[in-house]
């Protein structure tokens, strides 16, 4: 955050000061009076830790000033402060957060001090976490990473699967470079939930190359829970939760907002993408508009161009916000549009046009740059609409009532059109689906006793699928409908945090016409997830979290009822109807640590059974069509075991100079078959090294450089199926620079990435276009973004 | 700017969404699916002129194509010419006006096992390459083998392996008897 909102953060919080007295911080002077004595010179410092009074979690970006010098930070994301070149003397040490009641705490420093700040949440703007639940839900007991700040602003042009890619322990299932679908721990697709501010993304996340229906530029900041112990979102999240949260909205009155802007050398690529913002002084009215345009062509690997492989993607959201006291009232309205180009090499006919790619290996042509768009062609679209009514019931309850409207239509273009088309039909889609949800959710935020905090709540989900074009799935409605109940227990002070959660679930499906025929059927699913964690803090840098939990997934549609070949990847794939519901037992253990900004590091294991796990199977013999013979798959179901370590560190060699180390290892193994499961990443390992500079200037916004190599192994442990052996392994090395400058008042954030830096040519396992193409060669990428704000 | 001056486009934010939802345009599902269902080749020469199909109506999935067995004359000049309908729909349709139509993005490959010699193809398309329509189709002595036909789409004519590239709009496999 900008120094100058730091200061409004301040003053707004010494407005609320006056009305929530009742409610001030708890301050702690702590411990470390024992450093040496430094005399009289002015180079004495402060630190310490900003929590949060209630639940215990560190409070990033909070504004830490002292009032005499006005010397003050910002603590970093694990809430961590530290300020410099303090002179002896007395002070009042001012503590201040969004959302929060501001502290003051009288202090004589005459050594270097560790002071831990407890802040109190402020009744009035927790709303924030009764909207999505998920401040305090998503840190909880479980293991979860997030991107956000310059991190997030690198990846995020590339869109939601590959800016997540950072984290350890999530990869993505590609098809060619322009589809991304995240992975976490070996799970995708349906097995991940995504929630867009609070919104449960419903779009048409079954298929493989279908990527999520989300601009990453209207988040600021997205974390990644891992595990199936997630009750709180819903069922079907085996593999785990991604949630996309906005910046909060303005506390202040003005207008302000961002610009960025990113060029791509690879693909000739552009990206541009502004928010607006504004909030009244006399009234509590807040809103916000946001656009992005993308436009990107052909992209090019080290020996050769991928033909229509451009992007073209333009989306635009909206919100408002009315606060008066102990009322929320939002809106939010966002609509996302894409359209992507697929490969042309990679639509082939049957089985021996597929066989005669994998020989060539590589596309028929060198190909050129270019900005068309040509067929196989997607056009995306969805639509995201919410009202949300929150109500603070007491200082601690909260309950709030959320309703969402989400519209999604996809159209795929095969490479052929139709014969004979009608002049009126000559641009219509091969394949059109169009679904609407309805959804609603009541929530209720309350706190037992003294150390528990919970939330219990009921949501119920209403959808149709029609299939307008096209019959590989059936037209289907479907009701969902669900309860839950989760409570978590923590005290300040004790080394013990447990939480809890149990969750019920129903859905009924119907569905009707696939093609001319009319299947009439309808299937009911209803079971129990549930889940327990534990947190135990070894002391002050070292923690053991231990989750456990069980989720189910019913079958998709797809999967049931699937019946026709798939273009992109030549495969017939027949679905089966008497598909049992998934039953994921997710067993975690997670070891962190970290002190200061000197290092940090959290190692975790997991071992995750899933009883009737469903997958495509080959069948022995192809089938065989009037287009010739397709490899044919069904939908079958066993039990399979995924277990593997996620490693991730962070290590100050020498002043700034920090090594950074990211490892994932997975195995994925079908019990009933005894053969290894297809598509789990192959071990990942990253390891980097990055040196930060000008952070006295900018502390919150410290410049660096960095350099990472990333090593893939070749993946061994996949099932003899494929069409093509697993590739082999690579390095690939890449470079980034980021910068702030000061132009006059404004500030300005510079980033210069390189991917792939010695243009490499490889190929990776997860990307299903491997057969057809070696990856994307050299990418530099600049960007800018432009914060600013008008009082 | 003032102030005030931003209620009005901050109220109308939280009113708005209501009524720019986009609609969902469905007028009932259109699933009718035109593709070829019948591949059709005719043999003329030795003073009579013979059909044979490969044939599958339900499209992909389903039964299997039915695939007759071509039955020729030993030691005979027949003309070969290659037609791809869609029977699924009454009237069925002829697609390989189509096929003439769009030619340059056609071609028709041949692929022959046993005893017999592929077929010579006669016709060109727009830009003077093979096409495969129409082609000669000399029998030899007695015997079986094999006939394959596909129909590809965007194949790479200049290529030397012209039928191993683009992509396979109809295939079936004859078996062929001379007799």
């Amino acid at each position: 955050m900008l120094q100058k909102d730091f200061i409004f953060v301040l003053a707004l919080s010494k407005r609320m000061e006056k009305r929530w007295t009742s409610f001030w911080a708890v301050l702690w002077l702590g411990l470390g009076l024992s450093t040496q004595l430094l005399g009289q010179d002015c180079n004495l410092s402060l630190r310490g830790q900003v929590l949060n009074a209630d639940t215990g979690l560190p409070m990033p970006y909070a504004g830490i000033i002292i009032k005499e010098t006005q010397q003050g930070v910002q603590s970093d994301e694990h809430g961590h402060y530290q300020i410099e070149r303090i002179c002896p003397g007395e002070y009042t040490i001012v503590c201040s957060h969004l959302g929060c009641d501001h502290a003051e705490q009288k202090l004589a420093l005459q050594r270097n001090a560790v002071l831990d700040i407890a802040m109190k949440e402020n009744a009035v703007t927790l709303e924030n976490l009764v909207v999505t639940g998920s401040s305090n839900k998503k840190a909880g007991t479980q293991t979860s990473s997030e991107l956000s700040g310059v991190e997030l602003d690198a990846g995020r042009g590339m869109g939601l699967g590959e800016s997540l890619k950072r984290l350890s322990g999530v990869s993505t299932l590609n098809t060619g470079a322009t589809i991304s679908k995240p992975v976490i721990q070996g799970l995708h697709s349906n097995r991940i939930l995504i929630f867009n501010n609070g919104v449960r993304l419903e779009g048409q996340q079954w298929g493989n190359e279908h990527a999520p229906e989300v601009d990453p530029f209207t988040a600021e900041r997205i974390t990644v829970v891992k595990g199936a112990a997630s009750v709180r979102y819903g069922a079907d999240a085996l593999g785990g939760i991604i949630l996309l949260e906005p910046k909060p909205v303005r506390q202040t009155p003005g207008i302000g907002g961002e610009a960025h802007l990113q060029g791509y050398s690879n693909g000739h690529g552009g990206i541009a993408s502004g928010m607006l913002e504004g909030r009244l002084a006399k009234l509590p009215l807040s809103g916000r508009i946001q656009g992005t345009l993308k436009r990107a062509g052909n992209l090019q690997t080290p020996n050769y161009y991928l033909n229509n492989t451009g992007v073209s993607e333009s989306n635009f959201s909206w919100s408002g916000k009315f606060q008066p006291e102990h009322w929320v009232v939002e809106t939010f309205y966002s609509r996302f549009f894409t359209q992507l180009g697929i490969l042309r090499d990679s639509h082939i006919g049957n089985l021996t046009d597929l066989n005669n790619a994998i020989e060539r290996g590589r596309p028929l042509q060198d190909g050129a740059f270019s900005y068309d768009l040509g067929r196989p062609l997607q056009k995306v679209m969805h639509e995201t609409f919410r009202v949300k009514l929150a109500h603070a019931l007491s200082e601690t309850d909260k309950l709030s009532l959320q309703v969402s409207r989400q519209f999604n239509r996809r159209q795929e273009y095969d490479a052929h059109r139709r014969f004979n088309p009608l002049p009126e039909t000559l641009d219509d889609p091969s394949i059109e689906f169009e679904i609407t949800t309805w959804a609603a959710e009541l929530n209720w935020d309350h706190r037992l006793g003294r150390n528990w905090r919970g939330a219990l709540g009921t949501n119920a989900q209403s959808q149709v699928n029609t299939v307008d074009r096209g019959a590989l799935i059936p037209n289907f409605d479907n009701f969902d409908w669900g309860l839950y109940w989760t409570e978590r227990r923590f005290k300040y002070g004790s080394p013990w945090e447990y939480e809890f959660g149990l969750r019920y679930d129903l859905r009924h499906l119907h569905v009707a016409e696939q093609g001319t025929n009319n299947l009439d059927e309808d299937r009911n699913f209803q079971n129990w997830s549930a889940s327990l964690g534990l947190v135990y803090a070894l002391n002050e840098d070292w923690k053991l979290r231990f989750n456990t939990g069980s989720a189910w997934r019913s079958p998709l549609v797809n999967e049931l009822y699937s019946n026709g070949v798939h273009h992109g990847s030549a495969s017939y794939e027949a679905g089966n109807p008497d598909l049992r519901a998934e039953r994921g037992f997710n067993n975690s253990l997670t070891l962190e640590g970290s002190r200061n900004n000197r290092w940090m590091m959290a190692l975790t294991g997991y071992y995750n059974l899933i009883n009737n796990f469903i997958y495509l199977q080959p069948r022995s013999e192809a089938q065989l069509t009037i287009r010739g013979a397709f490899p044919a798959f069904d939908y079958n179901q066993a039990d399979a075991r995924i277990m593997g370590i996620d490693w991730t560190g962070d290590f100050s060699l020498y002043k700034t100079l920090h090594l950074e180390s990211k490892a994932s290892l997975l195995s994925g193994w079908n019990r009933e078959l005894e053969d290894f499961l297809i598509y789990m990443p192959p071990l990942r390992f990253e390891q980097g090294l990055k040196w930060g500079f000008n952070e006295k200037k900018q502390a919150d916004h410290p410049s660096f450089v960095r350099i990472a190599a990333l090593w893939v192994l070749q993946q061994k442990q996949a099932p003899a199926t494929d069409y093509a052996p697993p590739p082999a392994g690579f390095v690939r090395l890449d470079a980034e620079l980021f910068h702030t400058l000061m132009w006059g008042r404004q500030r300005l954030e510079f980033g210069i990435s390189v991917s792939n830096l010695l243009n490499t040519e490889y190929r990776e396992y997860l990307n299903r276009f491997r057969y057809f193409t070696a990856e994307p060669g050299r990418n530099l990428s600049l960007r800018i973004k432009v914060p600013f704000n008008f009082t | 700017m003032k102030i005030n001056a931003l209620k009005l486009p901050l109220l109308a934010m939280l009113v708005l969404p209501f009524l720019s939802c986009e609609k969902d345009d469905d007028n009932g599902p259109d699933n009718e699916q035109e593709l070829i269902t019948t591949i059709a080749l005719k043999f003329t020469g030795g003073g009579q002129t013979v059909t044979f199909s490969a044939v599958d109506k339900d499209g992909d999935g389903g039964s299997a194509p039915v695939i007759q067995d071509v039955v020729l004359k030993p030691n005979t000049d027949y003309t070969l010419s290659v037609s791809f309908l869609d029977e699924s729909k009454t009237p069925s349709e002829d697609i390989t006006t189509e096929v003439k139509a769009e030619s340059n993005d056609h071609l028709v490959c041949f692929a022959v096992t046993g005893s017999m010699v592929s077929p010579q193809t006669s016709d060109k398309d727009t830009a003077g390459k093979t096409l495969g329509l129409e082609s000669a189709f000399k029998t030899g002595a007695a015997g079986t083998g094999t006939l394959k036909v596909t129909l590809k789409h965007e194949a790479d004519k200049s290529n030397a392996n012209a039928c191993g590239t683009g992509e396979t709009d109809a295939e079936a496999i004859f078996n062929v008897k001379v007799q």
